[in-house]
């Protein structure tokens, strides 16, 4: 029998996907997207995976943002986007954070999804608990500043809030909002 | 660098049946799903070659999903081998290339109409539930705007009237499948059309649940480990269909959901509704651990609640 062609992009989109879905049902667990070696080039994977001429996103990083302009997704200001990229947190970043889209209670799914690079397995343990997680999970993060975790505090009011991807290099971890960072 | 090798060859078919832009979006959606469970979640759905309320919803799930290392297994009923199930396990087979399975402890991606499995599901997995529909407002709330306000409020108290109605009048609860069930203690969903025998096996369960309606264009989510919590008084707890003195007459076993047969005198003989296990057992394959054991026990010891009839 001849099945359609799984082509390489259909390959990468589909990896990709299931890496993100996995490690948001999953918090704190670590997993990997296929074939991306750099943070970098995992942004440009979560891109091609999740963007269209459907949706929008947010980077203050101009090389990726040229980048994922190809999706023909729109390019908005942090207050309006639905997916934020930021390579880096710096004082910039944790600004357009807070101006991030919570969502409605009517409409939470409008809340936005956060892609922060970062390093694992260095800097403060933190422990998560919530849906997907059996009892507590420990995760160590580097590169996140203090503040942002309060700006997360703020910003989740259940079942409002924003979603987040931490990628360092090839590997993603998912916080939903509904997990509690201790 | 030719023109060939920058563009994918011409084919019949895009790789698992929908655009690429129909999965992106589907996808989205699920993330949205996983990250708000039991939020109902809109989405497009997009035209299928099968008519909606036969599957639609939980086969975009599927094929968003899909891909040549999956290995299906589609029931329909607790049945591999109805046709709906044949049909749509044949459709995502020649849509992927993924492989198929009737057993439920290999399978990748499990969709299912109205059943979930005897056997433990396990980490890795994802169930897609077939749902025709996900409001469980609408008993209560036939205007869907006005339902999508009252879960915005999350102002169930008209569910819980009707609850209490059923008490008043019938002395136990009702509703047999598509039991609404409260999910991480904010979003009541209706689980599909699963016997009330199923729907505690969403409770803190190890796999991934995604539930999608096609013709309703909703999706939803139960995310592994998440507190499922059948709507119940403190005082009358909620009870499972009784499966008491129910002896499957092909394999001998009881305390596991039955299709009762009726006879011709009148009387009724039982077998299992979960093909796939019942195969296993009749081919003297070792089955799984199951969710309710030999006795009848759940596997979440202290969840089910011994009956109690109001006075």
């Amino acid at each position: 029998m001849i099945y359609p062609t799984y082509t390489p992009d259909e390959a990468r989109d589909r990896e990709t996907f299931l890496a993100l879905m996995w490690a948001l049902s999953y918090p704190g667990r670590i997993h990997d997207i296929g074939g991306a070696a750099h943070t970098h080039d995992t942004f440009s994977a979560i891109g091609a995976a999740l963007l269209d001429l459907e949706t929008s996103f947010f980077t203050p990083d101009k090389t990726l943002a040229d980048e994922l302009l190809r999706s023909g997704a729109r390019h908005l200001p942090a207050s309006e986007a639905a997916y934020h990229f930021y390579p880096a947190l710096d004082g910039a970043a944790l600004a357009s954070i807070t101006q991030a889209n919570i969502g409605t209670m009517l409409r939470p799914d409008e809340g936005a999804t956060l892609i922060i690079g970062c390093a694992f397995a260095s800097g403060s343990t933190f422990s998560l608990a919530g849906p997907g997680i059996q009892t507590t999970q420990e995760i160590r993060l580097g590169g996140i500043p203090a503040r942002f975790w309060g700006l997360r505090e703020r910003a989740i009011r259940y079942p409002l809030g924003w979603d987040v991807y931490l990628i360092d290099h090839g590997h993603v971890i998912g916080l939903p909002r509904t997990t509690q960072v201790g | 660098m030719t023109l060939s090798e920058l563009t994918n060859e011409r084919q019949g078919y895009s790789f698992g049946y929908l655009d690429a832009y129909a999965k992106r979006e589907l996808r989205r959606r699920a993330l949205k799903a996983i990250a708000i469970p039991g939020y109902q979640v809109p989405y497009a759905s997009r035209e299928l070659p099968i008519a909606r309320g036969w599957g639609t919803g939980g086969l975009q799930v599927t094929l968003a999903l899909v891909g040549p290392d999956s290995i299906v297994k589609v029931i329909d009923q607790g049945a591999d081998d109805s046709v709906n199930a044949a049909n749509l396990r044949r459709f995502i087979k020649r849509m992927s290339g993924a492989s198929t399975t009737t057993d439920t402890l290999r399978a990748t991606i499990l969709q299912s109409r109205h059943r979930i499995p005897e056997e433990i599901m396990q980490e890795g997995q994802v169930l897609v539930l077939q749902v025709p529909d996900p409001e469980p407002l609408r008993r209560v709330q036939p205007d869907i705007s006005k339902a999508a306000q009252l879960h915005a409020d999350a102002d169930y108290g008209q569910m819980w009237l009707g609850l209490y109605e059923q008490l008043v009048r019938f002395k136990q609860y009702v509703q047999g499948a598509d039991y609404p069930s409260l999910v991480h203690g904010r979003y009541i969903m209706n689980p599909s059309p699963i016997p009330r025998w199923d729907t505690p096996k969403l409770h803190q369960a190890a796999h991934l649940t995604l539930l999608s309606a096609g013709r309703e264009k909703r999706m939803y989510a139960v995310p592994p480990y998440t507190n499922v919590q059948p709507l119940e008084f403190d005082d009358v707890p909620f009870q499972i269909e009784d499966q008491t003195g129910r002896v499957c007459k092909t394999t001998g076993a009881a305390n596991k959901f039955m299709n009762e047969l009726p006879q011709d005198d009148g009387s009724a003989t039982f077998e299992l509704s979960d093909s796939g296990y019942a195969e296993k057992l009749k081919n003297d394959l070792a089955p799984g651990a199951t969710y309710f054991d030999e006795q009848g026990n759940f596997y979440h010891d202290g969840y089910l609640k011994p009956p109690v009839r109001p006075a």
